[in-house]
């Protein structure tokens, strides 16, 4: 119990860390971009010199680079990440507004891809020969070939929703890593013990090789979220979904950079608990 | 011949062609991607243009072949670049232990957590969209490069830990061998199988997220082609089902992917 609340710290504490670093990376990143604190309002010669101060003044202009990071990081815990400069709105209400769409699509298609890749494993596994090998290994190294982008069109071709596009992108990787893990775990000499006493396939799969495996398939749970938010970019902006992966593609358009870098953050941060809970559950079996 | 075996021979050869078309560009078509045949726009394949021509009338076989020494050698290039920084955090963590094991393998987790698309799209954003195409490629190959190295250095990690507590090692430390001995005959020679594979591994990634990338708009600008921004124009499903030539693009890549999927190095291999 003590080591696992040690672990569940740690984790935490790499979370922390995390938001520290991830959050003075996006700060350098708009600190030092071309263009900081340059308004197009400065333009408009009706100004007067007392305007032209104020607008400076709101990007922050004047303060030093440590200040700078202060102000950011607070801004942070407050859980103000700052205005986007094209859509003039607070990063935090977009974030709001926009994050739940993604979610849903993220979790909707990380299960299907679980239960279609374990699937697959299971039955490449419990019923092994060449041509179903061969057929599934032929079936996800065409998926893993195609761009997300091109699963992406197609699925706006199919009209498909972006989940089933979150899913054709990550059940390829997937499966092959499932493959992978389930086919060491039946080759150990255990398996083969019981394969000789006689012991059925159906119990040796279920009883013997599925919870030795079970560890290394729980860690896939954070890899398999950082592919399914990585493919919510092209999916949502090319479908037009309204969601992050979008929002950050017209940022990216836009160089709107604190808008980028504040749901850059909020995706890592996303992931980092995902495998932060991965890593818990499995921790809490063994 | 085995089956496999045949089939790695062919996808090498395939690999071959493909590379080859990319560096004697100038040879196989002596055209210029960027020129233009006003008088053709969206032509139909003919002995003149073997692919036809795109809506700004430019020969599509031509942007195909220079995209393919775009994305074909700038991928290697990244890969290495991914692979030697693995490499060199990876056999430093491995080696020495300690706290510096301990921060490489921090910093590694770290950036393992930062999903990899967002990170180049906010990355890429910091240039300025109207950047020259040579910069455009030379940032988004940099970009994927520096940050492609995460995965691997847990790998080249793991051996170098497992070389560190090998006999053969301790032995050659116990007979006095210097650094850049053990360095040059124990630690490069048994590296090395893994950074290979680990290399090959990293190209068809990069080449596929170039694509995404460009698609998207992010990527190599016009008018220098890529595979990336030559499938832009499959956002329009009409003028593909009419023009199914246009797709040439799209197959070279897939085709190209998934030979290098099967010349792989297998586990076996690569220990």
């Amino acid at each position: 119990m003590t080591t696992w609340i040690l672990k569940l710290a740690q984790r935490l504490l790499l979370l922390a860390a995390l938001a520290v670093v991830g959050g003075l990376m996006c700060a350098t990143m708009v600190r030092f971009a071309p263009g900081f604190g340059v308004d197009e309002r400065e333009l408009d010669p009706r100004l007067s010199q007392a305007s032209l101060q104020a607008i400076r003044q709101e990007h922050q202009l004047g303060k030093g680079l440590l200040a700078y990071y202060g102000s950011y990081l607070s801004g942070l815990v407050r859980g103000d990440f700052g205005t986007s400069a094209f859509l003039e709105r607070p990063v935090g209400e977009l974030l709001k507004e926009r994050a739940p769409f993604t979610i849903r699509a993220v979790l909707l298609g990380l299960l299907t891809a679980w239960v279609t890749a374990s699937a697959l494993a299971l039955l490449t596994v419990r019923f092994p020969s060449w041509m179903l090998d061969s057929s599934a290994t032929a079936f996800t190294g065409f998926l893993i070939a195609l761009p997300a982008a091109v699963v992406a069109l197609l699925c706006v071709f199919l009209r498909l929703p972006v989940f089933v596009g979150i899913a054709l992108v990550t059940v390829p990787k997937l499966f092959r890593y499932q493959h992978n893990i389930l086919a060491q775990a039946s080759a150990q000499p255990f398996v083969l013990a019981a394969q000789a006493r006689g012991v059925s396939r159906n119990r040796i799969l279920f009883r013997h090789v599925i919870p030795v495996s079970w560890h290394p398939l729980a860690a896939l749970l954070g890899v398999s979220a950082s592919l399914a938010f990585g493919a919510a970019i092209p999916l949502e902006a090319l479908s037009d979904s309204p969601g992050v992966g979008q929002l950050a593609w017209q940022a990216a358009l836009n160089r709107d950079l604190p808008l980028l870098t504040s749901i850059t953050l909020f995706v890592t941060l996303l992931t980092v608990a995902i495998n932060s809970f991965a890593s818990a559950t499995h921790q809490e079996r063994s | 011949m085995s089956g496999p075996r045949l089939l790695r021979v062919v996808c090498y050869s395939v690999l071959s062609a493909v590379f080859a078309a990319g560096l004697f560009a100038e040879v196989i078509t002596h055209y210029s991607y960027a020129s233009q045949f006003r008088e053709v726009p969206n032509a139909a394949p003919s002995a003149m243009h073997l692919l036809g021509t795109d809506s700004l009338g430019r020969d599509l076989f031509t942007r195909v072949v220079y995209g393919t020494r775009v994305s074909l050698l700038l991928a290697p290039a990244a890969a290495l670049l991914a692979t030697a920084i693995a490499g060199i955090l990876g056999g430093i963590a491995g080696l020495r232990g300690g706290w510096t094991e301990r921060t490489i393998l921090a910093f590694a987790d770290l950036s393992l957590a930062l999903p990899l698309l967002f990170v180049l799209v906010a990355l890429r954003a910091l240039l300025p969209l109207d950047v020259s195409p040579i910069l455009s490629v030379i940032a988004t190959f940099l970009t994927l490069g520096l940050l492609g190295w995460p995965s691997s250095l847990r790998v080249v990690w793991a051996a170098a830990r497992r070389l560190r507590e090998s006999d053969h090692f301790l032995f050659a430390t116990a007979l006095g061998y210097s650094k850049t001995r053990l360095l040059l005959r124990q630690v490069i020679p048994n590296l090395r199988p893994i950074l290979f594979a680990l290399f090959w591994i990293s190209i068809p990634l990069f080449v596929l997220t170039e694509a995404t990338l460009s698609m998207l708009g992010l990527g190599v600008m016009e008018p220098l082609p890529s595979w990336g921004n030559l499938l832009r124009g499959c956002e329009d499903f009409s003028a593909m089902a009419a023009n199914p030539w246009r797709l040439v693009p799209l197959f070279v890549l897939i085709v190209t992917v998934i030979c290098f999927q099967y010349i792989l190095p297998t586990s076996g291999e690569s220990a």
